[in-house]
């Protein structure tokens, strides 16, 4: 049976209408003029830079970087083809998939970029919000409308928050970029708490939808864990409150110093509660009125998402089953690469964009054109990019998971190791970031060699990597259970390794530094020592994060820095 | 750009880098006066003399579609000029985990869309 959506709507995600193309088509029109004057003369170096940030567009080491936003990480079939077909014809045939839930494009011409955006614009899809002191593109839960512990789909709330965000008067120019997470679910899947503002999103007891509030947190070179504004924000004042929190933000944050001009350091040296008085001050000096989100906007919104029209389970879990048993790669592949989901007979398949040797989060435009057709062929036509670089397909019947795994296998994009030492978060660093002191990817790709063996991945059980090649930390490797921060020692790469850093909201906590930088072949041995250790000392079904944390760093930073 | 480019020896010798405003590509100013994507073609400036070149390619970057002048301290090896750091090691080279994506890479013809 086809899974091609049931209506116009396009699955999972907001479906614009002619004020959003119309919208689209003039800010193109209007970049086209910018880049035209820029290339005249008319535009110094100077001006232009903040308009073409403002549409994404970045000058980087080799050339231009274009990224693109996925509201809330979900795109449809058709938009995934488009992306397809800017890495084919303007890039070199791949994109990147960012931590943010985004796309970026490395090799792109400036003189190019109005007909990418144009392209982008038919495809109802833009590059607004990847650049800039704005409110950046709002990430939610990869498993958002699907995941069984679910309870409110975040994806209505953040699509709310990207409409008030988009082109907002009072918040286009920020002391610094601000970042929003939400999620729909009791497991944080989204760091809430290493965002500006985190989100987790319940019912009420009438089974409206309140949120926890948290504000504050974030990486980059002073990493803080966010704190709890409100734990019960009622729905109808969500706008009104995020409004009163940026306002504050927007009067106090810092402006003389880029380092300090994260909310996050605004609320450190405010304090929390002095903080939370000056935005309980600011909210309800507000018209509240005004910012009222009534239950029927949310109801408008919501009512322009498509919906999976599931079929019956039926046999569906019997089958996957059988296959299982007949089959132990394929075994072993839905153990770490599926997520239940609510609806019977169904899962969610994280595909896996990091193959051993790989560079995370690179796809080829035929994987984007693969990835599209497997959309529609069995997940309605969605598809999600996920914060840690990966790909989902949300709505996966039990019974065609088999055929899935073998054409992804067939194509570079069946490996099993969601969740494992090789799925491993890294930014561009050095080989494309102007601002990188050290390159993530080729240490990323040395150890996703090291580690290959599914066998001993298993062994490993569940740890999360992150590789970073400078302080601003865009590979998170604070919030790694190991991190790698790239450093520039005299002109020379190095290394300095993070240990405990977790993102789970309970047990946030930040990776603290274990010693001094070392090389990259260096780095990678001392990784496959602490690895070592922990396997030496782990206690029964103990995961490599809580011995880290019953142990403390000492034996991890002695195996590290032991001589070969 | 980044001022840690900018760190120069006083003995040493540099040369002069840009992207160009079109493509954003890199380019070394060469001893002809054209700007070549290839630093073994890259004049070699003494750091006394660099800072009074800088300062004419920067006046006539607009002119020559260039943006982002500044220059890289290297050292003299057969082939060429080497930069001194890895960063602009690999700005002359491309991406290392793109073999294929040196300054030679030549573009594929536009694919048209299905």
């Amino acid at each position: 049976m086809s899974h091609a959506p049931h209506s116009s709507l396009p699955v999972g995600h907001y479906a614009y209408d002619e004020v959003d193309r119309t919208f689209l088509k003039q800010r193109v029109a209007q970049f086209r003029d910018q880049v035209e004057r820029r290339i005249s003369g008319a535009l110094t170096e100077e001006e232009f830079k903040p308009l073409r940030l403002m549409n994404g567009l970045y000058l980087q080491l080799h050339a231009y970087m274009l990224r693109v936003a996925i509201p809330y990480g979900v795109l449809n079939s058709g938009q995934m083809r488009t992306l397809a077909q800017i890495a084919q014809r303007y890039d070199r045939d791949y994109g990147h998939f960012t931590t943010r839930q985004n796309i970026q494009f490395n090799w792109i011409k400036l003189e190019d970029t109005p007909d990418i955006l144009a392209l982008l614009a038919d495809a109802d899809m833009h590059a607004l919000q990847t650049s800039g002191n704005c409110i950046r593109n709002v990430t939610a839960d990869q498993f958002a409308g699907a995941a069984a512990d679910e309870v409110i789909d975040p994806r209505i709330h953040a699509e709310i928050l990207r409409q008030w965000s988009t082109l907002h008067p009072e918040f286009t120019f920020l002391p610094r970029k601000f970042k929003i997470a939400i999620s729909g679910s009791p497991q944080d899947r989204v760091a809430a708490r290493f965002h500006d503002i985190g989100l987790m999103a319940r019912k009420d007891e009438n089974g409206r939808a309140v949120f926890e509030v948290y504000v504050g947190g974030g990486l980059g070179r002073t990493p803080i864990v966010g704190v709890k504004l409100r734990d019960d924000l009622p729905e109808e004042d969500l706008i009104a409150y995020l409004e009163a929190i940026l306002r504050v933000y927007n009067e106090f944050g810092r402006r003389d110093n880029i380092y300090k001009a994260r909310i996050k350091i605004l609320v450190q040296a405010l304090g929390v509660q002095e903080f939370r008085n000056r935005v309980n001050a600011e909210f309800v000096a507000m018209d509240r009125a005004r910012y009222r989100l009534d239950e029927k906007i949310v109801a408008a919104i919501q009512a322009r998402f498509g919906v999976p029209d599931f079929d019956p389970a039926g046999q569906a879990a019997e089958k996957l089953i059988q296959q299982r048993k007949a089959d132990r790669a394929f075994d072993f592949w839905v153990r770490t690469n599926t997520h239940a989901h609510k609806q019977p007979g169904y899962v969610s398949v994280t595909i896996s964009c990091k193959p051993a040797g790989g560079i995370p989060g690179d796809v080829t435009s035929a994987q984007m054109n693969l990835l599209a057709d497997l959309a529609d062929q069995l997940s309605f036509g969605e598809l999600r990019i996920t914060h840690l670089q990966n790909v989902v397909l949300g709505h996966v019947r039990q019974d065609k998971l088999y055929a899935l795994w073998q054409t992804l296998d067939q194509n570079g994009l069946g490996t099993a190791n969601v969740g494992f030492i090789s799925d491993i978060v890294a930014c561009p660093g050095l080989d494309y970031c102007a601002l990188a002191n050290a390159r993530s990817i080729p240490i990323a790709q040395k150890l996703s060699e090291r580690f290959a063996s599914p066998e001993l991945q298993r062994e490993i059980g569940p740890l999360r990597l992150n590789i970073s090649g400078c302080i601003n930390a865009c590979g998170h490797h604070h919030a790694g259970h190991i991190g790698i921060l790239g450093v520039d020692k005299r002109g020379e790469e190095a290394f300095q390794i993070t240990l405990g850093g977790a993102a789970d909201q309970d047990t946030v906590s930040i990776g603290q530094i274990i010693g001094a930088a070392m090389s990259e072949d260096e780095t990678v041995d001392a990784i496959a020592r602490i690895i070592d250790t922990y396997l030496a000392r782990r206690t029964a079904g103990e995961q490599f994060i809580d011995t880290c944390r019953r142990l403390g760093t000492a034996p991890f930073k002695d195996a590290a820095y032991a001589p070969a | 750009m980044d001022r840690r480019n900018n760190r120069r020896d006083a003995e040493g010798s540099s040369v002069i880098t840009a992207n160009r405003l079109l493509d954003g590509r890199i380019v070394w100013l060469a001893a002809d006066g054209q700007w070549s994507p290839h630093i073994r073609n890259a004049r070699v400036y003494s750091n006394v003399e660099i800072e009074d070149a800088l300062k004419e390619q920067t006046a006539s970057a607009q002119d020559n579609e260039l943006v982002g002048v500044y220059g890289v301290q290297v050292s003299l090896s057969p082939t060429g000029p080497v930069p001194v750091t890895s960063r602009e090691c690999i700005r002359a080279g491309g991406p290392s985990v793109h073999p294929d994506f040196t300054p030679e890479w030549q573009e594929r013809p536009a694919v048209s869309p299905a």
